[in-house]
């Protein structure tokens, strides 16, 4: 599927607002990847980003400066946190309540949150010796700030959701002013044209999901002592990410049903489980990626209750470890997978996702078949190569190489 | 040189803010440290409130020592948040006690308000002493200098003419084709282009104006940009704008953000840039036109004739100037044609005459009397309700004060009178709210009225006998009334 001749000249920098091995978070996770990928392939890569590990914090943590780290060129940039974030939160509830919020205090709750002058200032000195410079996602304050500096060479891995943050003007530019837009699946691709009159020039990549060598779902129910059948989520624990609305319908849904699950939960973020199923909640942390994959095979079932996804990495590691899914219909990207994998059930509602967790409860080995056709939609799909040779043919085409005849059309475009 | 610029700052959408990115980029280019403070959190390196009138002043001071020059991005609106004279003098007593401690100063005056240095009073001295103290001053034209130097009698040796556009570079790849295809603009038509922030003293009114009747030659006039404070004065005129391009066939009004990239595409997308200032010092979008060779057409107020120098810049006076020069540009020579007049009733013919040569010049029929549900134009939903939304929220003033212990009187009776206070203004978001909501409504059930209308219209016309005209109307001597719509169901 490689493209027979792929022009490699010029050195590409991939911009994740934080960076390292053990990072959580989905746009993270693709940057470190593609940008390890490329490098593999023979790019000449480097990482613009933070020394923050923390996304609450954003406590700078590790040393301002360059460093090889897997091989790759990372500078780090001071994560700057001047303000008490006050504005950011009024703002931001605003634009949830649907007002319209003018472009003033747009500008205002962007600046209310972390910033990275340094990064800024880079850019703006250096930014042109890059082919290529990948921001992603579109919420945060370097896409939105340095993409702009050099936008002909910018390109958004965008991570687009339906959410009211997307709908301020204040990102027209971000999606409709650079050199190319990466969607990662068709949804998202549907939801940018829907939103913004004018998009860049884009295209649906997918996304790449490492598959595990293998699984030992015993290993983590001793390791954790979970002996009951459990639901399994993973990721931030914030009402953005619907960890809120889950807890409500799990307790509903076990209590009134009288169902055996119990809820097993990794990431960041306050728990705050009913009193009802206080013991029945249990936040395992930060895991390995052993004990991650572990935790996936061991789940009677992966739970995606978040409407703001722009791919969802986690239903893809619950799928190839053979697990299936219950996840939201709204927000159109979980949907969109379960319905194309067949590999879980989707609820709109909290009546649906309890006749979901009855039916897992009642028919476990059917609902185990479900999760075995997510394992062969993720390996069709989903795998690094096909969406690096894609990302490689993109960013031929939008950020030739200097001096070559693409580039020379692209200029006299 | 460690250098430290002072200035307004990406991502804030600002001209000025712009042109210090770039003036940045030119200097670390040139090898400088350049550390840059902002008046709000930005991009830049770090950020004191401008706006906190001698305490920012006296904490620029604080700064200073540590670079071996200041630059300072001017203008009155950065500085001074309001036109107390108290005020003012506080803080240009501020500065050049700041401006004293630095090892050298340059100041880049963009604007400069000329009553604050005129007479012989405490303002005006502490005005002059502040501008006295720099090093450097900067101007983009020499117009601009002499009145300064005029108002403020510094050392001509210490001011320097800068070429506006030294440091801008392009900001878009994108071809004229390509650029119109993104923006929806036809190939062939002939695009004039009015675009920054949207106020009174850009005059982009005056353009609309003196583009009326070019729309029958296949122009356009797309006008673009934003307010750049969401005022009650700026909105209002935004409105207005907003109306008369509404009225002018071929006129385009694109409210909205304007990033560095696609303010570029526009001037790439157009053929010719119009600059109707009322006043100006000196246009940074004169500098970009010249970028990618666009002409100009331009008012001659401020340093705009000088700035224009060599460059494609057509310089009118007048607002009739303005339509003769957009008209050339056009290519539309103005030939008097004879009325052609009929052997009928003289009245009815001159009157025909004079309709369809307006309705010519004009590049439209003329435009139905403003009634409920009349859409002169193609409207998007909820254009009707726009001018209630872009209200801003009431935002109560600050308790702040310069005179001692009254910022403490003003946030005591704040705090007292809150729980009065607080409903009254929640309940006026509410209202605008609920105005706008109504609006949207009403503008829904209007366009179905005049859907159903012309389907009735169409299906009567000439089989009903009426003499219904194809915009609805009735034609003078005809009794029989327009057909009535049926009822369109509520939402």
């Amino acid at each position: 599927m490689q493209p027979p001749a792929v022009d490699r000249t010029g050195k590409l920098a991939f911009v994740p607002a934080r960076f390292g091995p053990d990072i959580i978070g989905g746009a993270e996770i693709v940057l470190r990847q593609l940008a390890l990928g490329l490098q593999d392939r023979g790019w000449d890569v480097e990482v613009l980003t933070t020394a923050a590990l923390d996304y609450f914090s954003w406590k700078n943590e590790l040393p301002v400066g360059v460093a090889v780290e897997d091989g790759l060129t990372v500078r780090r940039f001071e994560a700057v946190k001047s303000t008490a974030g006050r504005e950011r939160q009024d703002i931001g509830m605003r634009m949830f309540a649907g007002e319209t919020i003018p472009l003033g205090e747009q500008e205002r709750w962007m600046n209310d949150d972390v910033r990275i002058p340094g990064l800024y200032s880079h850019l703006l000195a250096h930014g042109s010796e890059y082919r290529a410079i990948v921001f992603g996602p579109y919420l945060f304050w370097p896409s939105v700030a340095c993409s702009q500096v050099h936008p002909t060479r910018s390109v958004l891995w965008t991570c687009l959701h339906d959410e009211p943050y997307a709908y301020q003007s204040i990102f027209k530019p971000v999606l409709g002013g650079v050199a190319g837009l990466f969607f990662q699946t068709e949804p998202e691709h549907e939801l940018a044209h829907s939103i913004f009159s004018e998009l860049a020039p884009h295209d649906t990549v997918g996304c790449g999901v490492e598959v595990p060598d293998g699984y030992d779902p015993q290993r983590f129910r001793t390791k954790f002592g979970i002996d009951a059948p459990f639901l399994l989520y993973a990721g931030r624990r914030e009402g953005a990410k619907g960890w809120d609305e889950l807890l409500q319908m799990f307790a509903r849904s076990v209590v009134a049903r009288d169902l055996p699950f119990h809820l097993v939960t990794m990431g960041a973020g306050d728990v705050r489980p009913p009193a009802e199923v206080a013991d029945r909640v249990h936040d395992v942390g930060f895991l390995s990626v052993e004990d991650r994959n572990d935790a996936y095979a061991a789940a009677a079932a992966y739970v995606q209750p978040s409407r703001y996804e722009a791919f969802s990495r986690t239903i893809m590691e619950s799928w190839l470890a053979e697990s299936p899914v219950i996840g939201v219909g709204q927000g159109g990207v979980v949907r969109y997978h379960i319905e194309r994998s067949r590999a879980g059930v989707v609820y709109d509602d909290a009546f649906e996702f309890e006749e979901a967790l009855v039916f897992l409860a009642q028919q476990p080995e059917a609902a185990r078949q479900l999760g075995r056709a997510g394992r062969q939609y993720v390996l069709d799909n989903y795998q690094w190569h096909d969406v690096l040779t894609r990302v490689e043919t993109s960013l031929m085409a939008w950020t030739p190489a200097v001096g070559t005849p693409a580039a020379a059309a692209v200029g006299a475009a | 040189m460690r250098i430290l610029m002072v200035s307004p700052y990406p991502p804030k959408r600002d001209g000025i803010a712009t042109y210090a990115a770039q003036a940045v980029a030119a200097l670390q280019a040139e090898g400088h440290e350049v550390e840059v403070l902002s008046p709000e959190p930005s991009a830049a390196h770090y950020h004191l409130d401008f706006h906190a009138g001698a305490r920012f002043g006296l904490a620029l001071a604080r700064r200073v020592a540590g670079y071996d020059k200041v630059v300072l991005q001017w203008h009155p609106a950065f500085f001074y948040r309001s036109s107390d004279p108290r005020h003012r003098i506080a803080v240009d007593a501020a500065l050049t006690v700041a401006f004293r401690r630095a090892r050298q100063v340059e100041i880049w005056v963009h604007e400069f308000e000329y009553e604050d240095a005129t007479g012989n009073g405490p303002r005006a001295q502490a005005c002059r002493a502040l501008f006295r103290s720099a090093d450097g001053l900067f101007f983009h034209s020499e117009t601009e200098r002499t009145r300064f130097l005029e108002t403020v009698p510094v050392d001509r040796g210490k001011t320097h003419l800068a070429e506006h556009g030294a440091s801008f570079v392009r900001r878009s790849d994108a071809g004229r084709e390509e650029a119109r295809a993104s923006l929806g603009i036809p190939a062939s038509s002939t695009v004039f282009l009015c675009i920054g922030f949207i106020q009174e003293h850009k005059g982009f009114d005056r353009a609309v104006r003196a583009f009326a009747g070019l729309a029958a030659h296949d122009c356009r006039l797309d006008v673009v940009g934003s307010t750049r404070l969401d005022e009650p004065d700026f909105v209002a005129y935004l409105n207005q704008l907003d109306r008369l391009c509404a009225e002018t066939p071929g006129a385009h009004l694109h409210e909205g953000f304007v990033s560095d990239e696609l303010f570029d595409r526009w001037i790439i997308a157009s053929d010719v840039v119009v600059l109707p200032y009322r006043h100006i010092w000196s246009s940074g979008v004169l500098e970009r036109a010249a970028l990618y060779e666009r002409p100009v057409i331009a008012t001659r107020v401020g340093g705009l004739a000088e700035q224009a120098g060599n460059r494609s810049v057509t310089l009118v006076d007048d607002d009739a100037g303005l339509a003769v020069a957009m008209r050339r540009a056009a290519g539309v020579e103005h030939v008097e044609e004879p009325f052609e007049l009929g052997n009928g009733d003289l009245f009815a013919s001159v009157q025909a005459a004079v309709r369809e040569r307006a309705s010519r010049a004009r590049g439209s029929d003329l435009p139905p009397p403003p009634s409920p549900g009349r859409a002169r134009k193609e409207t998007v939903p909820g254009a009707v309700a726009s001018a209630v939304r872009r209200l801003p929220p009431y935002a109560m003033p600050p308790a702040t004060s310069l005179r001692p212990g009254v910022s403490q009187v003003k946030g005591l009776i704040r705090r007292l009178i809150g729980w009065e206070v607080a409903p009254v203004v929640h309940h006026l978001h509410l209202l605008q709210q609920a105005v706008a909501a109504s609006l949207d409504v009403l503008e829904e059930r209007v366009a179905a009225l005049e859907a159903a209308a012309a389907g009735a219209g169409t299906a009567e016309g000439p089989a009903g006998g009426g003499a219904a005209e194809a915009d609805g109307s009735v034609a003078a001597g005809d009794p029989s009334p327009a057909p009535v719509p049926a009822p369109v169901p509520t939402h």
